[in-house]
C-alpha cells in the first residue's frame, strides 16, 4: 500500500488531435506553436463556423497496422469498432497508443488489475442527431445505436479491445473531466485499488447545435473572428472572445511505482484536486480555482514555490481567462517571476473532456523537452504581471508543472506533474 | 424488383461477411445458425437491419426477434417481399 504522498508513474501517453497523430508529432507541434483550427462545413447563419477537427484519421488503416505486431488487439479492435461513434474510435487509438508506449501490449493475466477510466459526458452528440435523423426518415436507428449512444460504451469497447477487467466507468465533470478522471486515477492507485490505471480523455462530438447553444451563453466565439480562424483562438489576449471547440483524445497509463518493473517513467503524477463552487452556472469562480490549485498542491506535499510551469485552463474566454489570472496571482504571489503560463488550447481548441489528459500529457513532454510552447495570438496580454509565454517558445528548467481544468457547473480540478526521471 | 429466396439469401448473405469479417463465403449456407457463425446478439439485428434496408422491405420490429437460422430469416423476408 502507497504512503500518503506517494507519486503515481505516468509510462504511456497516446494522443490525437488536430495538430498530431501521436506524441513525438505532438511534441514538435507544440513547440513550434502551430494550431489546428480552420473553418467548419456548416451554414454561413450558424454563429460558429470555425473549430479545430481531428485531420486525415482513419481508424481502418490503423487497426491494419497492427495485424503482425499486434494480431490480438487487432482482431478484437477490427470487430468492435466496425459499428460504433468516432470518438469511440479515437479512444480505442490513444488507448492503444498509451498501452504500447507504455511497453504493456497483450495484458493478459495483469489484466484484472487495471483500471480503466474514460473521462467525459454526452460523447455522443452528433451521433445521437445523426440517428435521430435516421430514424425520422427510415423509422429504424442504426442497429447498435442502443449500445452506442451510451458514452458508458466506451468503457465496454476498450475494455474488450485491450482485455481490462479491472475497475472501469466514465466520469462527467464538463471541461474538467479529464482532470477528474486523472483525480479518480491517481486516488486508485494511491490507496491500492489498482497497480495500474488507463485514463482516456474522449472526443466530443458537439453538433452545431450544440455550438450553437454555447455562443448563445457567449461561451464559445462566435464574432469577428469566426472569418480569421488562425487568430480566433487567442487566450490570456485583449481581443479574446470566447472558446473555439477541438477535437481530440489522449490517454494516460498510470502505475503505482512499484509496479513498473524497468519500464520506463515518462513523469509523475504527484498530486490532484477536485472541488466544487455551489454553482450550476458557467461561471468561473476564483475562489474554487485557488482551492483547487491549493488541495493539488497539498495532495503532493508541495508548495507554490516548487512550480515551474502552469498549463492554464485558458480557453479564451475573457472571465474566464481574467478569473484564472486573478487566481493564479493571489496563490502564486511571490513566485510569479518564475513560473512560466501557456495554455495548450491556443493550439489544439478546447478539447472539452478530453483537455485535461491532453494537456497533462503537454506537461509531460514540456518538462522532459526543457521548453514551454507559445501562447498563439497574445499579442496584448490582459496581464503584465504574470510570466506568460509570448508568441514563442522559451526555454523551461523546472520538476513540476500545475495543469488547471474547470469546468461549468463550478467543477474545479488540478493536477500536479513532476518531469521524468531521464528524458 | 422481383426477390426470390435465392436472391434474398445472396444478401442476408453478404451482409452476415460484412458483420463478420472473421468469416470466408463458403462459411455462410443457408442451413446454418447464425450464432453457429460466431454472431453475438448484437450481430445478429445487424444482420436482419441491414438486410432489410437493403431490400427495402419493412417488417415490424416484433417479428424480428428471436430469428437465429439463416433460412428462418430468409423465409420471413421473402414473406414480406410477397406481400408487399
Amino acid at each position: 500500500m502507497a504512503d500518503r504522498f506517494s507519486p503515481v508513474a505516468i509510462t504511456g501517453m497516446g494522443v490525437v488531435c488536430s495538430i498530431a497523430h501521436a506524441i513525438p508529432e505532438f511534441t514538435n507541434a507544440i513547440r513550434e506553436g502551430r494550431h489546428g483550427i480552420t473553418k467548419l462545413p456548416v451554414d454561413e447563419n450558424h454563429s460558429v463556423r470555425i473549430g479545430a477537427l481531428v485531420q486525415d484519421f482513419g481508424w481502418q488503416g490503423w487497426v491494419e497496422s497492427l495485424k503482425s505486431s499486434e494480431p490480438g488487439i487487432y482482431a478484437r479492435a477490427r470487430k468492435v469498432l466496425k459499428n460504433t461513434t468516432e470518438s469511440t474510435r479515437l479512444s480505442a487509438y490513444v488507448a492503444t497508443q498509451a498501452v504500447l508506449d507504455a511497453g504493456l501490449g497483450e495484458l493478459g493475466d495483469a489484466a484484472d488489475e487495471i483500471g480503466l477510466i474514460v473521462a467525459g459526458s454526452n460523447l455522443a452528440q452528433d451521433y445521437i442527431m445523426q440517428n435521430w435523423l435516421r430514424f425520422r426518415e427510415t423509422g429504424r436507428p442504426n442497429p447498435r445505436y442502443a449500445l452506442s449512444f451510451l458514452d458508458s460504451n466506451q468503457v465496454g469497447c476498450l475494455s474488450e479491445i485491450l482485455s481490462i477487467r479491472g475497475p472501469g466507468f466514465t466520469i462527467g465533470a464538463a471541461a474538467a473531466s479529464g482532470n477528474a478522471a486523472l483525480f479518480q486515477a491517481f486516488h486508485w492507485i494511491r490507496s491500492g485499488i489498482v497497480r495500474r490505471c488507463l485514463v482516456v480523455g474522449a472526443c466530443i462530438e458537439f453538433t452545431a447545435l450544440d455550438l450553437e447553444a454555447f455562443a448563445i451563453l457567449g461561451a464559445a466565439c462566435s464574432g469577428r473572428w469566426q472569418d480569421d480562424p488562425a487568430r480566433a483562438c487567442r487566450p490570456f489576449d485583449q481581443a479574446h472572445e470566447g472558446f473555439v471547440w477541438g477535437q481530440g483524445a489522449g490517454c494516460v497509463v498510470l502505475e503505482s511505482l512499484d509496479s513498473v518493473g524497468g519500464r520506463r517513467i515518462q513523469g509523475e503524477l504527484v498530486g490532484a484536486s477536485l472541488v466544487l463552487d455551489g454553482n450550476h452556472l458557467a461561471d468561473p469562480n476564483q475562489k474554487g480555482e485557488i482551492r483547487a490549485m491549493q488541495l493539488a498542491l497539498n495532495s503532493g506535499d508541495l508548495n507554490p514555490g516548487c512550480i515551474g510551469y502552469i498549463n492554464a485552463h485558458g480557453t479564451s474566454s475573457p472571465l474566464g481567462d481574467r478569473t484564472e489570472c486573478a487566481a493564479i496571482k493571489s496563490l502564486f504571489r511571490d513566485h510569479l517571476a518564475n513560473v512560466w503560463i501557456n495554455s495548450t488550447k491556443s493550439l489544439t481548441g478546447h478539447c472539452f473532456g478530453a483537455s485535461g489528459v491532453i494537456e497533462l500529457i503537454a506537461c509531460v513532454v514540456q518538462l522532459n523537452n526543457g521548453f514551454v510552447h507559445p501562447n498563439r495570438n497574445l499579442d496584448s496580454p490582459i496581464d503584465r504581471e504574470l510570466k506568460l509565454v509570448s508568441v514563442k517558445a522559451e526555454p523551461l528548467n523546472a520538476k513540476y508543472a500545475l495543469s488547471n481544468g474547470f469546468g461549468f457547473g463550478g467543477i474545479n480540478s488540478t493536477v500536479v506533474v513532476r518531469k521524468g526521471l531521464t528524458s | 424488383m422481383f426477390l426470390d429466396k435465392e436472391k434474398i439469401f445472396e444478401v442476408v448473405k453478404a451482409n452476415t461477411l460484412k458483420v463478420l469479417p472473421d468469416l470466408v463465403a463458403e462459411d455462410v449456407t443457408i442451413d446454418k445458425n447464425l450464432s453457429d457463425l460466431g454472431a453475438n446478439s448484437v450481430d445478429r439485428v445487424e444482420v436482419v437491419i441491414y438486410s432489410l434496408e437493403e431490400l427495402s422491405l419493412k417488417v415490424p420490429t416484433s417479428e424480428l426477434h428471436g430469428i437465429r437460422s439463416l433460412r428462418a430469416l430468409v423465409d420471413l423476408l421473402h414473406r414480406h417481399a410477397l406481400s408487399k
